[in-house]
């Protein structure tokens, strides 16, 4: 029995004694007693309706089928976030915290539409677009905030955790892809090279000028080479002569 | 028992409280995530069954399940154990911490499912699948009066019931799931007991078998008497 604490409302006294009757309760079933609790204090007829949906609520399993299968696809995603840190360790910064296939998978990238469970994951900023220069924040040098990648001492949540990349990436797989399981690429260069890659091919009238005398140049280069050869045959010819 | 980090900092030296229970797995799964596996393993019938009850067909409990382990995966690093200053001794924060995942995660669904309406596929799965065992008894609890009356609570009510009935979350747990006071909680679940009783006692009373057909009704309490044998 528990009586009824100075300060509380008639409700709040009933509810705190439903409580406690209810972890007797559940107390009961955990430990498989035969004996049901009874508190003549709590209403009869809330005894009887709690102890109904404890016997008729039921705990479901999914599917095995289901658990394999995802288990599996945890335990990929888990091998994609270890090597991640891996590539960039030497770094220390973390453009990329999270591993290809949350960040590829539309399903999950659309969950963080909600602020609410962007925040509560840790993502600050999610519901914002991003300004283009965002990719960047993290990296050495550039003056935005970098995370820990070893993931046994995370930051605290809002206090220099980069923004959640779902949405600069969405347009950017290359960032993720597999160019970051090789050790000889530095984090930051290859966010670098991911960040000019998705800017797209430069319209200005510079960059087609560039690109039309890098065309010009190695469609010229296979009859210079040639040239080349026939100039250096002719000499070799020249010189056999002398000699003979 | 162990005194929780930062105490001292804050000024509550001396203060002893538990630590989350799952502090081993979760930092072991921080190190390396493929040992997130031992979490997904104790949690996923509890997660399952809340999203199951929550929107009624198994098909969208796999998917809001399978979101829920994707996103706590991918966010783990970013975890931080926060319990609540007055959680109790059974409290799990992570545990916390990946329902107010699935909640999020569910409620975004039934946003989505707002933007596109289909009809409910319990007819079609109850004869897709005879031989089923789970679906069986997944329909026969659905089909319970006590079921249907917890179905029929206003959101957080229901949420409250499922997570203390189905999950055996302490009162503390549901109040850091749905973020909400300890106090309010345990009003939650006392003005949704009172609702269930109501519709049980109408549904009994409406009832021409008079309850011979249930195992629990038959036992009735006398105050005072104390225990009875179920």
């Amino acid at each position: 029995m528990i009586l009824q604490p100075a300060g509380l409302d008639a409700i709040e006294a009933d509810a705190l004694r439903t409580d406690g009757y209810l972890d007797a309760l559940l107390a009961a079933a955990e430990r498989r007693a035969g004996d049901v609790p009874s508190d003549p204090m709590v209403d009869p007829g809330l005894r009887l309706a709690a102890r109904r949906l404890r016997d008729e609520l039921v705990r479901t399993h999914p599917s095995f089928r289901f658990e394999e299968r995802l288990a599996r696809r945890l335990a990929d995603a888990a091998a994609r976030m270890r090597l991640a840190p891996a590539a960039g360790s030497e770094a220390e910064a973390a453009v990329i915290p999270f591993p290809a296939p949350l960040l590829a998978d539309p399903a999950l990238s659309a969950e963080l539409a909600n602020p609410e469970l962007a925040a509560l994951l840790g993502i600050r900023g999610a519901a914002d677009p991003p300004a283009d220069d965002a990719l960047l924040d993290g990296l050495p040098g550039s003056g935005g905030a970098a995370a820990p990648l070893d993931g046994t001492s995370p930051a605290p949540a809002g206090a220099g955790v980069p923004a959640w990349p779902f949405r600069q990436v969405q347009g950017r797989p290359l960032l993720v892809g597999g160019a970051l399981t090789s050790a000889a690429l530095s984090l930051a260069g290859a966010a670098f090279v991911a960040w000019r890659l998705t800017r797209g091919a430069p319209s200005d009238p510079m960059a087609r000028a560039v690109r039309a005398a890098r065309a010009a140049r190695e469609a010229a280069a296979p009859a210079a080479r040639h040239a080349q050869l026939l100039s250096a045959a002719g000499e070799a010819d020249v010189r056999r002569r002398r000699l003979a | 028992m162990f005194v929780r980090e930062g105490a001292r900092d804050a000024g509550a030296a001396g203060r002893v409280v538990q630590l989350d229970p799952d502090r081993s797995l979760v930092r072991a799964a921080q190190a390396d995530p493929a040992r997130f596996d031992a979490l997904y393993r104790k949690y996923l019938a509890q997660v399952y069954s809340f999203a199951h009850h929550e929107l009624g067909d198994h098909h969208e409990a796999e998917d809001v399940t399978e979101r829920t382990f994707m996103l706590a995966l991918g966010a783990l690093p970013r975890f931080r154990e926060t319990a609540p200053e007055d959680a109790g001794p059974e409290a799990s924060t992570f545990r916390v911490w990946l329902f107010r995942i699935a909640r999020n995660v569910i409620a975004n669904h039934r946003r989505a499912e707002r933007r596109r309406p289909t009809a409910p596929l319990e007819a079609a799965a109850n004869v897709a699948a005879p031989d089923d065992v789970e679906g069986r008894a997944v329909s026969r609890a659905s089909a319970s009066a006590a079921w249907a009356a917890v179905r029929r609570l206003p959101g957080d009510r229901r949420r409250a019931v499922v997570l203390r009935f189905v999950d055996e979350m302490s009162t503390a747990e549901i109040a850091g799931v749905l973020e909400r006071s300890e106090g309010a909680v345990r009003v939650l679940l006392h003005r949704a007991l009172r609702s269930v009783a109501r519709e049980l006692s109408v549904a009994d009373a409406g009832d021409g078998r008079a309850a011979a057909g249930r195992a629990v009704p038959q036992v009735r309490e006398r105050p005072g008497d104390g225990d009875h044998g179920r």
